[in-house]
């Protein structure tokens, strides 16, 4: 075929697709969270456990969704567990994307406010950035797919040159002593690391739009350890350059790390304007992605026109933005999110698999 | 429970957060309407239908006929006297239309050479033709059990059984020839009119290269391309296309490269034309293009032969019409834009780096202003401190914000290069330098803008030239006004969403189903070598990928 | 009807927002750019004075003046060239108890806001220091969503506001201060500059610092020693003479550069450059006693010696060099850890980070009462210095 309709992405895209899901708000808040969290220099180590209990997780979702080719899991829940409380597990795998997304643009909205647009009011800022991402939406994976493939390596590369200019205020004692508490901080950081790999979910649905699903798990691993990479680069850039003390009391250390020194003679002094950049750039694709999969999966769920459903969901997700009312409660949804997130996404494949493996064994007997 | 059943209640939000919802919810509706409205408005005339309309819609209505239902035939009676009424009749009353009616000496027949003035080379016309028919001819020639053309010692002969057909190339300067006794029209010797001498291209302009462009003659244009170099596979099909008056347009492509399917594409779409006349290519571009709201071309036009037979061996097809010397080449990917041939002409080093300069350049052609704006507007935060301060000593005393400011300095620019065009060659490089020069220190004294700002926008038509081609050069400069606009509102914020709505834009955009921002997306590794820099032409040993050609290699 | 209305409505809606819109814009040059702050005991300025007479003030209490260096001073219309240049730069001060309301009362008096994105220094006066502690100081300066957390501090014996003052008229005092740092490199007795985000970082650890000292005189500003801030108080407690800087700055390995003046047997100055330097601090437990190790390494060249006899060349000679170059070290290092043991009790050169690396169980324990722990601890200093070049005159 010359011209392509069908809406299938390749191994590479697939990639793309799941870091810029998971690639997102926890660039700037991870260092502070994860270190009130650890209370030691140790916390690039939970970064890196957390990134290897998600890695299996990821595996165990695609294992599943490989299980029924060409199907999401909105539509591979019902035939697993039934068609009711399938529909139920959907719904609150919806809900749960619909928050996420709404959380999201609420956090871009807070720096965007604090950084760069003070006196602005929010819903100018959040409505055109709706608007944008639904016209990216309504274009199928196919579309979004090609945007992050285009945000991904700038992103990278800017984020990676920055974190190299940071190098300056990096002091390797700042990272030292490596245990030197045990082993116990690091196992509890290991909750709020967690927390910013959520939208890995997204796997279960992304799996079935592959061209090829057969290589899904390592396009997928390639896909969760990027950003795990990228997240542990983050934490040890910002507590190696600024120290666990000042990165627990910053509000956005990341940014912080990167306002600490200046540039003097390079074109931009200041490196904090192409970070906002990017970061607003991934932002854009996180928000698409889950406003994609929330769009998908209702309209999968109820039959519906995938257009329609993008139209509905735009105020749904406005709401869903405004309803935090301040900084803190916003990362105190995050806090929820993360457990939310846990919960579903280490309950729902495992039970799908545990009731699918049940299932399967079963007929094998009666045959 | 109760507590929490507060707090929930507490979360809901106010009344303006609903508003401001069905607001949310209202403007993309409305916008998508007013779109799809729009596009069933204009998109009715075209050859391509809306994105909008389904497959199976599509492939109803490539059914149905498309060109209005021709008109009733009428072939030659065979009674000489009868078909030449019915000419006079049709055609006779052009002044500059000739009759020249003679007898052929040795069958005694009656015969009539119709032609135009101006359009024969009348000395052949003259001594060869009439020579040839009125003294030489026997009746062997006209045997009218044998085809008239084998006997006829002319080259370029036709029959026309249609009388409406032989009028219309009678018209258009054929010499026509009726015999007594021939059931139909000859037509000898096509038109001859003057055309110009070829000369180098004015809108391509090269350094390195050849000299040659495309002339507005159709046949000279074919011979061009295949003065190229000898192939037995470049093949050229020509078309009529035109309601009211038809014109000859050519699809050429390399027949053992293209894609069956896209060469399929382009003739549907090519016989779906439906316009009275065709004017220049431009009028195809804007009727076969896949959306035609969409601010960039989907059809690249070039007056150079290199450049499209290069383009015809990546697996493109060109179209040449009639009258113009500015071919078409579909399917166009973004990058093309910004390519040149000498990128190919010059060692690769060089060529990459001029490749790169002008990605680097229409970029700054899109965003200076708007960066500018955002900068000076919104995020004194952003810039070096030293820069601010000069920024600010520059701009003290002046009036206007910075997006008036811009738009003053970029509109008359704009102006002064519209009014470049239409002067004289030589006034109009005074112009320009009174124009650049004078305006811009003049509004820098008289403190209406700054003079940084003179640095931006003057940075930014220079970016703007630097474009390879024109027409993409226009359309940088359309959305560099609507990312000024963004800018102006949000500031760096915007400036950030508009990029993302061309991004998002460019990858829904599709030229002749090939993705136009291939290969960047979707990735295709294997055309990157010919995407920023250009690798040497000893790597290039295979046609872009996206083409998907039936023969994807360029080396034995 | 409803889509030959749409487009109006959308229209319309479109002009209200471009009409409303553009909230945060604001010209830059509105703005008026503060380069430098300086914090001082609370003073009204003679303005201030005045108005207070007549009656003009707000509920505040007295408690500090801030002072914020502007620039650039919008000149009038059309600048004239040549004439004499005006100051490229404005202090305005003002008086009260939160830094914040200080800033906006300003806004009563320019007619530009002033935006605090390229704030280069912060001066805290010592007196200032004594009353109130750094974090409450600097927790406006912290929580500010425009100052950059690269903003350098220092600290001023006199009034902070006088170091903002420059005689000469072509240079704003905030960038000279800054660019001052960079004699950092030519010697060690200006410190690395401790910017804001460290500054967090060591008050919320509550760690004892030293900060670079800075004195003015006849209108001139000189980094002279280095303050020393009492980590659990947040206070200032004393200073650091240039030469103590200057161990202090070897000592935590912040600096490479550096001359060590000695005399010799004949009381002849002799001078020693330091071309690299490395130290290194262990820690050693013993029971509940703590020790320190410090070994300083340094290689160097002899640059400078009024001693005419001297014979370069013999190694007997560079040994006997090298031997009064090292006790001289020896000597400024010990005055220097005295100083910090006995007088201030505060461990700024970096003592705790290595216990804290070295034996972290040792380090909870001890953390919280760390400055007093580290009076008592023994430290024992080792040296090795080398010369192996006598530069490129040799007689």
């Amino acid at each position: 075929m010359f011209t392509r309709t069908d809406d299938r992405i390749t191994a590479t895209q697939a990639a793309v697709f799941l870091n810029n899901t998971v690639l997102g708000a926890g660039i700037l808040t991870l260092p502070r969270s994860v270190s009130e969290a650890v209370k030691t220099p140790d916390s690039w180590l939970s970064v890196l456990l957390g990134g290897v209990i998600v890695m299996a997780v990821v595996t165990l979702m695609v294992k599943i969704s490989q299980q029924f080719p060409g199907k999401t899991i909105f539509q591979y829940a019902g035939t697993i567990v039934g068609r009711v409380p399938g529909a139920f597990l959907c719904l609150l795998l919806i809900i749960y994307f619909l928050i996420i997304a709404g959380f999201e643009i609420r956090s871009l909205a807070e720096v965007t406010l604090f950084f760069l647009l003070e006196g602005t009011p929010i819903w100018a800022i959040i409505l055109p950035f709706i608007w944008v991402g639904s016209y990216l939406v309504y274009g199928g994976i196919n579309a979004i797919a090609r945007v992050f493939q285009i945000i991904f390596p700038i992103s990278i590369m800017i984020l990676l040159i920055c974190y190299g200019f940071s190098l300056r205020l990096f002091d390797i004692n700042n990272l030292r002593p490596v245990l030197g508490s045990g082993i116990l901080p690091v196992l509890s950081g290991l909750k709020s690391t967690v927390l910013v790999y959520t939208g890995c979910e997204v796997v279960m649905t992304l799996v079935a739009f592959m061209q090829q699903p057969r290589q899904a798990v390592k396009a997928m691993l390639v896909g969760i350890g990027i950003p795990i990479g990228l997240y542990l680069l983050t934490v040890v850039m910002v507590i190696g350059g600024v120290s666990i003390d000042s990165a627990i009391t910053s509000t956005w250390p990341t940014i912080d790390l990167i306002r600490s020194f200046e540039i003097p003679g390079f074109l931009f002094e200041r490196m904090e304007f192409p970070l906002m950049v990017i970061w607003l750039m991934q932002m854009f694709c996180n928000f698409c992605s889950f406003f994609f999969q929330a769009s998908l999966g209702i309209s999968q769920i109820f039959r519906l026109r995938v257009h329609t459903v993008i139209y509905l969901l735009v105020p749904v997700i406005f709401i869903s933005t405004m309803v935090p009312k301040s900084v803190n409660e916003l990362f105190s949804l995050g806090d929820m999110i993360g457990k939310a997130g846990i919960v579903l996404f280490l309950l729902i494949p495992l039970m799908l698999s545990v009731i699918w493996l049940i299932r399967t064994k079963g007929l094998k007997q009666h045959v | 429970m109760i507590s929490l059943l507060s707090s929930v209640i507490s979360h809901i939000p106010g009344w303006d957060v609903f508003f401001q919802a069905g607001i949310a919810l209202l403007i993309p509706l409305a916008v998508s309407r007013i779109y799809k409205a729009l596009y069933s408005l204009v998109g009715s005339g075209r050859a391509v239908e809306s994105p909008g309309s389904s497959a199976k819609k599509r492939k109803g209505q490539s059914d149905a006929p498309v060109s209005p239902p021709p008109q009733a035939r009428q072939g030659f009676s065979g009674n000489y006297a009868a078909d030449l009424q019915s000419i006079k009749s049709a055609i006779g009353r052009n002044s500059d239309l000739h009759f020249k009616e003679f007898t052929i000496t040795r069958l005694q027949k009656q015969a009539v050479l119709i032609y135009v003035d101006g359009m024969q080379n009348d000395r052949i016309l003259n001594l060869q033709i009439m020579q040839f028919l009125m003294l030489e001819a026997t009746a062997d020639s006209f045997s009218p059990s044998g085809s008239a053309g084998q006997q006829l010692p002319f080259s370029q002969l036709s029959e026309a059984s249609d009388l409406a057909d032989f009028n219309k190339s009678v018209l258009y300067g054929y010499a026509g020839l009726l015999i007594e006794g021939l059931p139909q029209g000859l037509l000898i010797q096509p038109p001859e009119g003057d055309s110009r001498s070829l000369d180098e291209p004015v809108s391509e302009a090269l350094l390195r290269g050849p000299r040659l462009g495309f002339s507005e003659s159709l046949n000279e244009n074919t011979s061009i391309l295949r003065r190229q170099g000898r192939s037995d596979q470049l093949e050229m099909v020509t078309h009529r296309a035109g309601n009211r008056i038809q014109k000859d347009l050519v699809i050429a492509y390399m027949k053992d490269i293209v894609n069956p399917e896209l060469l399929r594409e382009v003739e549907s779409r090519i016989s779906k034309l439906d316009i009275d006349f065709l004017a220049e290519s431009g009028y195809i571009e804007q009727l076969i293009e896949d959306n035609y709201l969409s601010p960039f071309q989907q059809v690249q036009n070039t007056e150079r032969p290199d450049r499209v037979i290069s383009a015809l061996l990546e697996g493109r097809i060109a179209i040449l019409l009639d009258g113009t010397p500015f071919a078409l080449i579909v399917p166009v990917t973004f990058s093309m834009l910004l390519q040149s041939p000498e990128d190919y002409y010059e060692r690769w080093l060089p060529g990459s780096l001029l490749r790169m300069l002008r990605f680097a350049a229409s970029f700054l052609a899109l965003m200076a202003p708007a960066l500018y704006i955002s900068f000076i507007s919104f995020h004194p935060g952003l810039i070096p401190t030293e820069l601010a301060l000069s920024i600010i000593e520059t701009r003290q005393g002046v009036p206007f914000p910075s997006i008036i400011e811009v738009l003053i300095l970029e509109v008359s620019i704009e102006i002064l290069r519209e009014a470049g065009i239409r002067l004289p060659k030589p006034v109009g490089q005074a112009m320009g330098i009174v124009g650049g020069l004078i305006i811009g220190d003049a509004a820098v004294n008289a403190g209406i803008v700054s003079p940084f700002l003179v640095i931006v926008v003057a940075v930014t038509a220079i970016s703007s030239f630097s474009i390879p081609m024109y027409s993409a050069g226009i359309t940088l400069r359309i959305l560099r006004f609507v990312g000024m606009g963004f800018a102006a509102l949000l500031g760096m914020f915007g400036t950030i969403l508009f990029f993302l709505m061309i991004c998002s834009h460019l990858t829904k955009l599709k030229s002749f189903g090939v993705p136009y921002l291939t290969p960047v997306s979707p990735f295709r590794a294997r055309d990157w070598k010919d995407l920023f820099f250009r690798a040497p032409l000893a790597l290039m040993k295979r046609r872009p990928a996206m083409m998907k050609t039936q023969d994807s290699k360029r080396k034995s | 009807m409803c889509r030959r209305l749409m487009p109006l409505i959308l229209c319309l809606f479109l002009l209200t927002v471009t009409q409303s819109g553009c909230w945060s814009s604001k010209e830059i040059e509105d703005l008026a750019l503060y380069t430098g702050l300086a914090l001082d005991t609370g003073k009204l300025t003679k303005a201030e004075q005045e108005l207070e007479e007549q009656g003009v003030t707000y509920s505040k209490r007295d408690k500090v003046t801030a002072t914020v260096q502007i620039v650039p001073v919008k000149t009038p219309g059309m600048e004239k060239k040549g004439g004499p240049q005006p100051l490229h730069y404005l202090n305005i001060s003002g008086t009260g108890d939160s830094v914040f309301e200080i800033f906006r009362q300003y806004s009563i008096r320019n007619e530009r806001p002033i935006v605090g994105h390229h704030l280069k220094i912060i001066v805290v006066s010592t007196e200032l220091l004594k009353r109130q502690s750094m974090e409450q100081l600097m927790d406006f300066v912290l929580r500010d969503n425009d100052i950059r957390p690269s903003t350098m501090v220092f600290i001023s014996q006199s009034r902070a506001e006088e170091t903002l003052v420059s005689k000469r008229t072509d240079e704003i005092p905030s960038f000279h201060l800054r660019d001052m740092i960079q004699g950092q490199k030519r010697t060690s007795k200006v410190m690395k500059p401790v910017i804001l985000s460290e500054l967090d970082a060591l008050m919320h650890a509550k760690r004892s610092y030293a900060l670079q000292n800075l004195v003015t005189a006849d209108g001139e500003t000189e980094f002279t020693g280095a303050a020393v801030v009492k980590g659990d108080t947040g206070h200032w407690i004393g200073t650091l003479s240039q030469e103590d800087t200057e161990c202090l700055s070897w000592l935590t390995n912040k600096s490479k550069a550096g001359a060590i003046k000695a005399y010799d047997q004949d009381n002849e100055p002799m001078t020693y450059e330091m071309k690299d330097m490395k130290s290194k601090i262990k820690a050693r437990i013993d029971g509940d006693d703590i020790s320190f190790d410090v070994s300083i390494k340094t290689e160097g060249r002899l640059i400078e010696t009024w001693n005419s006899s001297s014979d370069a060349d013999s190694t007997e000679y560079t040994e006997k060099v090298e031997h009064i170059f090292g006790a001289k070290l020896e000597k400024m290092t010990e005055k220097m850890m005295e100083k910090l043991q006995k007088e201030y009790k505060a461990d700024v050169a970096g003592f705790g980070d290595a216990l804290s690396i070295q034996y972290p169980r040792v380090w909870k324990k001890v953390q919280d009462h760390w400055d007093d722990t580290f009076s008592r601890s023994k430290i024992n200093i080792k040296y090795d210095l080398k010369i192996n070049d006598f530069g490129s005159f040799t007689e």
